[in-house]
């Protein structure tokens, strides 16, 4: 069985709210000096869903994803979980993509890798939190869909595979192949043994395929049928004030606390 | 089974070292860090000194992030009412001169250097943590990473200042307070120009500042700012044994060193970035240390190589050095296959015949002179108190410089007690 995973980079999530900033004339998020992206923590539980099936069933795993030389490193830590291959598809023409042209350049890859009989998405990236990139591949490589799956199990030659829905799960048999995106129910991931991080820092170089050797050229790409655009990005106002409300003893600055809270109509 | 010639635990500046020189040599080498990157445990802000860095490669002392150069570097020392300065500054156009200190951000710094690591052909385990050294028959011949065994003909502790593995080797005891400084430090962001008006300096200059006095309520340490290219560094550096006597927190001591009008002034209408907290081992190292056993080494803060006088607070430049010194040592033993304690000694004797360990003789009186307490409060007091009184007009006629400084000595130092500790002082530098 050969199982395809999407993967993505995003920021930090745990970089100091500080080091967070946005170019808020370009709509975009400048990405935090000096803190490597990591991956995004729902394209892992899909990677753990992937080595699941892979030490029931066995199979090869591939993970695959489209981005600067810089993600390289995701892709490592995907074959540090115990990922057999990884695929970073990464062009200068790939700036600034969208979830529509991620999941063309995708489909295209994974086309050329030609044999597979699943391919797993996390349900969304942890930075826009769109859950795009699973449908539209799916669509555009004409394979039934599963979204948001908190269990996959293979049973003779179909996936079964439990849907979450608002108060429980639906089941659900799919033949092979077929896409599904897996839910955070799933449970955290595996980390990472101590000889899996050094074995994969040892791997063989990782192949790069560029826009080219995927037969993609952006110009075709009517981009106008993408039909999403951000139109304002911004960080809420969330200042707060503190104030220390003062008494030469407590009585004093409890009525004084008291007699602000009146004032500011809090009370 | 993947047998290592070296495995370095902690890319810092002591393991970037050792793995880029062995890389270097061909050697097999497994640089193992526990933070996500290089660097990203690390809060350490400050000035690197020397042209150590250089020793690696001559383009190391261009192409590292360096924030600023030293052009400025003032001793403040800080009383309740007024604080007393002494600054100097190097003349030259361009201070891009190591020797006066290079400020870095280590979470910057020691990426870029893990990198050259990884780039000169070392194997970089980012996120792993190594728990125990492995052991056979007696002798270290690996390291544990959870369940997993990864074996090396010789193991190098950079594991900075508590570090595990020169406790399992045998090699060093539990931490002692009294030997250690807590330092905490904020990065504060400011616009680059806002910090170029306020410390008067441009291009790549920069400045070190030290204070003394108030900002640790009389405890012994003091206070610093680093500039560094769009924020800086503040912070107070103050011995554990003290804090924990005394029940002081080292962040309150931050806050009060803040709240200093001087200070407030300079981080005003900043960004607090980043905050951090960390040990520094200032026990000094001695003759009687030792940094190697069969099969193992210990480098940088792990083993202890931090200067801390006073007027010199130094690490990674010895870091860097005994990391270097180390891989000669390893380079050594591999050519001759024997990794024995005898072999590796050669490590030790490097660091006694480089500037490292002579500079620990050097200055090894100077850290008793600084658990003298006047230092942190006394003396500060007074001098900003004469200074200040030496340039007060009220109307009334002067008093003489001798008659004003027995003023202030009187209910706070004897003549006595002061002429000694300035004999004292004198003798250790």
């Amino acid at each position: 069985m050969n199982i395809i995973v999407c993967i993505k980079q995003i920021m930090d999530p745990e970089i100091p709210t500080g080091k967070f900033k946005i170019d808020p004339e370009a709509n975009r998020v400048i990405p935090s000096e000096g803190i490597p992206p990591v991956i995004n923590p729902f394209d892992a539980q899909a990677i753990e869903v992937a080595l699941r099936l892979k030490e029931a069933n066995g199979a090869n795993v591939t993970a695959i994803t489209v981005g600067g030389q810089d993600v390289e490193d995701v892709v490592r830590y995907a074959i540090s979980m115990g990922v057999d291959e990884g695929i970073l598809v990464s062009d200068e023409a790939f700036k600034a993509l969208n979830s529509f042209v991620t999941a063309f350049i995708l489909s295209r890859a994974i086309s050329r890798i030609g044999q597979y009989d699943l391919i797993l998405c996390g349900r969304q990236a942890a930075d826009r939190d769109a859950g795009h990139v699973g449908l539209m591949l799916g669509e555009m490589l004409n394979l039934p869909i599963i979204t948001m799956a908190k269990a996959v199990t293979l049973s003779s030659d179909k996936f079964r595979v439990e849907h979450v829905i608002t108060e429980g799960y639906q089941v659900y048999e799919v033949g092979m192949p077929a896409l599904i995106t897996i839910s955070d129910e799933i449970g955290p991931p595996r980390r990472p043994s101590g000889w899996g991080v050094i074995a994969a820092a040892m791997g063989k170089e990782i192949p790069t395929w560029s826009a080219q050797d995927i037969g993609v050229n952006l110009s075709d790409v009517d981009i106008k049928s993408v039909r999403s655009e951000t139109i304002r990005l911004f960080i809420p106002d969330s200042r707060r004030k503190g104030e220390v409300i003062q008494g030469n003893n407590v009585a004093e600055a409890s009525a004084n606390l008291m007699a602000r809270l009146r004032a500011d109509g809090i009370i | 089974m993947v047998e290592f010639d070296a495995i370095i635990v902690g890319a810092g500046p002591a393991g970037c070292a050792c793995a880029y020189t062995l890389a270097k040599q061909q050697l097999k080498v497994l640089l193992i860090e526990r933070g996500k990157f290089a660097g990203s445990k690390n809060m350490w802000g400050g000035a690197l000194y020397g042209p150590v860095l250089g020793d690696l490669s001559p383009e190391f002392l261009k192409e590292a992030p360096i924030e600023r150069y030293v052009k400025r570097r003032i001793l403040s020392l800080l009383s309740e009412e007024s604080y007393f300065s002494l600054e100097s500054a190097v003349n030259n156009e361009s201070p891009d001169v190591p020797q006066d200190g290079a400020i870095i951000l280590r979470a910057k710094f020691d990426r870029w250097f893990a990198e050259k690591a990884r780039k000169a052909g070392a194997i970089l385990a980012n996120g792993v943590q190594v728990e125990d050294l492995l052991w056979k028959d007696g002798s270290i011949v690996g390291v544990k990473v959870g369940k997993d065994e990864i074996h090396g003909s010789v193991v190098v502790a950079c594991d900075g200042v508590n570090s595990i593995l020169a406790q399992k080797a045998g090699l060093k005891a539990e931490l002692n307070p009294v030997g250690v400084k807590q330092g905490v430090k904020e990065v504060i962001k400011l616009p680059l120009e806002t910090i170029e008006q306020r410390f008067n300096i441009q291009g790549n200059e920069g400045i070190a500042w030290e204070f003394l006095g108030k900002c640790t309520r009389g405890l012994p340490g003091g206070g610093f700012i680093y500039t560094n290219k769009d924020s800086l560094s503040v912070g107070v550096v103050v011995q554990l044994n003290a804090l924990l006597e005394n029940k002081v927190k080292a962040n309150d001591l931050l806050e009060d060193f803040k709240r200093q009008p001087v200070v407030a002034r300079l981080i005003d209408g900043g960004t607090l970035v980043e905050y951090s907290s960390h040990l520094i081992p200032t026990y000094g190292v001695s003759s009687t240390s030792r940094l190697f056993s069969d099969r193992f080494l210990i480098t940088g803060d792990a083993a202890g190589l931090v200067l801390g006088t006073g007027l010199i607070l130094e690490g990674a430049n010895f870091a860097i050095a005994s990391g270097i010194a180390a891989a000669k040592a390893i380079v050594r033993a591999k050519e001759t296959g024997d990794f024995s304690a005898k072999a590796l000694s050669h490590y030790q004797r490097l660091l006694e015949d480089n500037f490292v360990l002579k500079d620990f003789k050097t200055f090894k009186k100077m850290t008793h002179v600084l658990e003298n307490p006047r230092l942190y409060s006394t003396y500060p007091d007074l001098v900003c108190s004469l200074w200040h009184k030496i340039h007060t007009n009220d109307g009334n006629p002067r008093k003489s410089v001798r008659q004003l400084l027995k003023e202030e000595l009187k209910g706070r130092v004897s003549w006595w007690q002061l002429a000694r500790d300035l004999i004292h002082m004198g003798g250790s530098l």
